[in-house]
């Protein structure tokens, strides 16, 4: 039986033949190639090859979709990119993690900042999926505040010599090049750091209980010497890697929406179909009441992505809108999962059904690309005009 | 070589079997609005086997689809040219609706006969909503060319002939046919491959051409339901009844035994 999508306000009819044909098309791929190993990663924490699969993502456009066509891009519109993620991350968040990380935090700063010699040697591979990028600027002892990089990066003559640690990195233990964000006397400045630099180690994660059919990990850096075009002319202060978020939290927007729609999908059919006191259990008030719930709030993180999309499209959105879609619809998509996990019961807490594995991957996605919180304060320092972020800020 | 692959857009087979309703008043099929329309499965795969024929040399084949309906989604009967194929002509008119098989080819053979040039048409085995199978060989047969039915494959040799492989139920005939004809295809071709956000992007820029009756020579009030041989007597929906009968007994051996005696009684074995 095949997802026919979940529209309970015709947001379809908002939508262009095209954005309908892209995400069909991204979720007949998702559906028959990735969601039958989706589990298995996951239970066995050996993630889904993605020197495997990134070159077919990469033909059907999924990796950077709006990266204009001179760049090997498709040029898609970005509700298109939104549809992509949404339909990736219904079948499970790492594989939107891949998608983000890729458009978002590594072709965008290369598109924005990069000169045109690192475009050309980055761009069309990665839109091909022959290359895969990580971004590293978490560190472990920096997180939201992200203006204590400690991660440095020193002139050389004509080379950079960089020393550092990243920690949490999407991709990292797979990745071909690491945009590494350091400081250096000109501010902070992002660096192309490739595989195999001496110096330059990429480690794998385990024991994680979240993401696990994904590849997160650490970047050390010791004394890494690259050479002076390895960095991102145009990157100069925080605002370049934080712009770069603006655009992976617009792709978990939608794809967290993904995300509860297919628990609610899920807890749909199994309530309808699971009896207990000689009814469905779908038939019992309380067990509508938390359907319900969970398709209005899809409906109105549907109605709030959509319009954030179109905001994109005109070049009108502002990073604070972007932050309040990623916090209610993350939002949204943790109180899904755990209202479908509770409505299957024991089943809930079997990897056999998604919810389980949705709720626990969710923990990552609330917390990464600026935790909850965080988008509360930028919300909150907008409206207001005073930053409540405390400390130094 | 100019391809013409026929493509309808159907109900998703896929899509869970209790949504779907029938009109039994009125011998038809309703269309609900939560399962979404999609390309006829073995209709895409026709599609794949133009395709693999386009892929030797794209400058020198070419692909046009036709679709014949009313209220055909766009983002469903664009769908082969988001895989490659060059053009798509809509027979599309509430005139239309209702056709059986032979209305059908009927008017897909006007509409080819419009066209005017062809080497190959391609059509899936059978459509997913009825089954029946007909109108590749139904229009074949209107056009007055040959038919293959049921391919596998099918390539074009030098000279302009074109070997298929057809399956027959105990392995594979191959064929070789003269164009222009008419080749059926069959799910054993392989999957038809994925549409493309480029291939999307490019066929966002083509405009497919809207045919009603009137542009293909016929009239409006002798198509579709009009234009029936055939007649649906009843159409219901079979109710499915499961009941269990357990065979117990001492041992296996006398439960074997009594197994067979309930099968014999029952006419199954
Ligand atoms: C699976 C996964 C993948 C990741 N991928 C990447 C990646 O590819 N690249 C990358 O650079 N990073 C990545 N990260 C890291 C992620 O971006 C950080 O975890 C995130 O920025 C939060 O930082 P932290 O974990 O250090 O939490 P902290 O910043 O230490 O926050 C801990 C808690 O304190 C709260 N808090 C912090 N400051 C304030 C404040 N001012 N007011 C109120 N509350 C506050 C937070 O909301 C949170 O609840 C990833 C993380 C995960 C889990």
């Amino acid at each position: 039986m095949k997802f026919q999508g979940v529209d309970y306000y015709c947001i379809d009819d908002l939508l262009s033949t095209e954005e309908k044909m892209t995400r069909k098309m991204t979720r007949d791929f998702m559906e028959d190639v990735i969601k039958p190993l989706v589990v298995d990663a996951f239970h066995s924490e050996q993630p889904v090859e993605m020197r495997k699969f990134a070159p077919q993502m990469g033909e059907l456009g999924l990796i950077g979709p709006f990266i204009p066509r001179e760049y090997g891009g498709p040029g898609s519109s970005y509700v298109a990119f939104g549809l992509i993620s949404q339909e990736i991350e219904r079948v499970d968040s790492s594989m939107r993690s891949f998608a983000a990380v890729s458009a978002g935090l590594v072709m965008f700063p290369i598109w924005q900042y990069g000169s045109e010699e690192q475009k050309m040697k980055w761009l069309p591979a990665m839109a091909r999926g022959e290359k895969i990028g990580c971004f590293g600027l978490t560190e472990p002892n920096v997180g939201s505040d992200v203006s204590s990089l400690e991660t440095v990066a020193a002139k050389k003559g004509n080379k950079w010599i960089i020393n550092g640690a990243k920690q949490w990195i999407s991709e990292a233990s797979i990745a071909d090049v690491a945009v590494v964000w350091a400081k250096t006397s000109q501010g902070v400045k992002g660096f192309l750091v490739e595989r195999g630099t001496p110096g330059f180690e990429q480690k794998f994660m385990s024991k994680k209980g979240s993401m696990r059919a994904g590849d997160v990990g650490e970047l050390i850096l010791n004394d890494v010497t690259v050479a002076e075009d390895s960095m991102l002319p145009k990157s100069g202060g925080l605002k370049s890697p934080l712009s770069c978020l603006n655009m992976a939290r617009y792709g978990i927007s939608w794809g967290a929406l993904g995300a509860a729609m297919d628990c609610y999908e899920t807890a749909l059919n199994y309530t309808g179909e699971r009896k207990q006191f000689r009814a469905p259990i779908a038939s019992f008030q309380l067990v509508q009441e938390k359907l319900v719930t969970m398709l209005i709030e899809i409906t109105k993180g549907q109605l709030l992505s959509y319009q954030l999309g179109r905001l994109m499209d005109a070049g009108k959105a502002k990073p604070t809108q972007i932050s309040m879609a990623k916090k209610n619809n993350v939002g949204v998509a943790r109180m899904c999962a755990r209202t479908a996990r509770e409505l299957l019961g024991a089943n809930g807490v079997s990897l056999e059904y998604s919810p389980i594995r949705h709720m626990a991957n969710i923990e990552s996605v609330y917390t990464y690309e600026g935790t909850d919180d965080i988008h509360t304060l930028i919300i909150g320092q907008d409206i207001t005009g005073i930053s409540a972020f405390g400390g130094g800020r | 070589m100019n391809m013409i692959v026929c493509c309808k857009q159907v109900l998703d087979p896929e899509a869970a079997p209790s949504t779907f309703k029938l009109d039994a008043a009125n011998n038809r099929m309703v269309q609900p609005p939560e399962i979404k329309p999609v390309v006829n499965p073995y209709d895409e795969q026709a599609v794949e086997a133009a395709l693999r024929i386009k892929d030797k040399d794209k400058a020198a084949n070419k692909i046009t689809i036709i679709s014949l309906g009313n209220n055909l989604a766009r983002d469903v009967v664009k769908k082969p040219l988001s895989m490659g194929a060059d053009e798509l002509i809509l027979l599309e008119d509430p005139a239309f609706e209702g056709g059986d098989s032979f209305a059908v080819a009927s008017a897909l053979a006007a509409a080819i006969k419009k066209v005017g040039q062809f080497d190959l048409i391609f059509c899936g085995r059978q459509e997913s909503e009825w089954d029946d199978g007909q109108v590749g060989s139904g229009l074949a047969e209107l056009l007055g060319i040959p038919s293959v039915t049921i391919a596998k494959k099918a390539e074009v040799m030098d000279g302009g002939k074109v070997k298929v492989e057809r399956i027959v139920a105990d392995g594979y005939q191959v064929l070789e046919v003269s164009t222009p004809a008419l080749i059926t295809v069959s799910n054993e071709l392989g999957e038809a491959r994925y549409a493309t956000l480029k291939g999307i992007m490019a066929a966002s820029k083509k405009q497919p051409v809207v045919w009603k009756p009137a542009d293909i020579g016929m009239d409006a009030g002798k198509v579709g339901a009009a234009a029936r041989k055939s007649k649906i007597v009843k159409l219901f929906q079979p109710v499915k009844e499961g009941k269990c009968d357990i065979v117990s007994a001492d041992s296996p051996a006398e439960a074997a035994s009594l197994l067979a005696q309930k099968l014999r009684e029952n006419k199954v074995i």
